[in-house]
């Protein structure tokens, strides 16, 4: 039975949000920008949600091509940081359940605080691929 | 005292104190961005090293969000968190060695203890291990009734360059005014 196909979810970048990329067909999720939403909950709510839809597809039919992630934040809030957390503990178990998973986390090479928080969640990661990726 | 004379004399006292900017009033998540982004170019102009701005902005975000969220004094929509309007205290400023980032808002007085006593906890751990609680408590599910209170006070402490003040004054009907001070 051929998967229902789910549209690509963006958002563009506001002032305060990030942008939200997630192309489904290709398996990739981008995430770039500053992050202190009013509401972080109602934000990242919908994010979270289709992530779970997706990855149960992932799940029933891991793809050939690896789940690609790649976030390049300059600045998030504490709310904003315990979203990335969900988000995080999720791509964990589906590769912890076989899904082939790869978090990039771009930051700038001066940014002290974006480094520490790459070190940070990185410890959190055993069965995905969690990769800092410095930029000038 | 003519009228210029008299907040003559408001304005030299906070710039005596090292005031950069100082609100009092109902503060929304409208009025915290605007304040943000004067704060960020102030500190532009000023040629402040982008990591300590970065220190300084992501208190001042924190100190506002439990501001908007945690005053008592409160007015609020009926459909929900984006009109929240909170009345408190924001100032931001530079003394000889650091810059301060200034809340005050009032609390319930038993909530006011509770608080204060999170930051005592807090005020006696050392960085390393201020930093992993922070990665304790963003792994936990959210407490009962809050809404991100515990991450932001310790996002708040992980950030201070110095230790953090803070401090009840008991007001009538169960009430308290809350103020917590951070340095960078």
């Amino acid at each position: 039975m051929p998967s229902r196909p789910m549209d690509r979810l963006q958002r563009p970048q506001t002032e305060r949000s990030p942008l939200v990329d997630f192309d489904f067909d290709r398996h990739r999720l981008h995430l770039e920008g500053e992050s202190y939403p009013e509401d972080a909950a109602a934000f990242f709510g919908p994010l979270l949600v289709a992530l779970d839809h997706y990855l149960v597809h992932l799940r029933a039919e891991p793809p050939a091509s690896p789940l690609v992630v790649d976030l390049r934040l300059t600045y998030f809030n504490s709310s904003s940081a315990k979203a990335f957390m969900n988000l995080f503990q999720r791509l964990e178990a589906a590769a912890r359940d076989g899904v082939e998973v790869q978090v990039n986390w771009h930051y700038q090479s001066d940014d002290e605080t974006m480094m520490e928080f790459g070190e940070d969640f990185r410890e959190d990661f055993q069965a995905a691929r969690f990769e800092l990726c410095v930029f000038d | 005292m003519s009228i210029a004379a008299q907040y003559f004399d408001v304005h030299q006292r906070m710039r005596d104190q090292g005031v950069i900017f100082s609100f009092v009033g109902y503060v929304s998540e409208g009025i915290l961005f605007s304040l943000g982004e004067a704060l960020k170019q102030k500190m532009r102009l000023d040629e402040t090293d982008a990591n300590v701005t970065k220190r300084v902005f992501s208190i001042f975000v924190e100190q506002v969000q439990n501001l908007i969220r945690y005053s008592a004094d409160r007015l609020q929509s009926e459909n929900g968190t984006p009109t929240e309007l909170s009345s408190g205290l924001v100032m931001v400023g530079r003394d000889a060695t650091h810059f301060f980032v200034v809340c005050g808002n009032v609390v319930g007085r038993a909530e006011g203890e509770d608080l204060c006593s999170r930051l005592e906890e807090l005020a006696r751990m050392d960085p390393d291990t201020i930093k992993s609680y922070y990665r304790e408590k963003l792994r936990e599910p959210p407490e009962a009734g809050s809404r991100g209170a515990s991450i932001g006070l310790i996002e708040i402490a992980r950030r201070s360059t110095r230790a953090i003040e803070f401090g009840l004054t008991e007001l009538e009907a169960e009430r308290a005014f809350f103020c917590l001070k951070a340095y960078i």
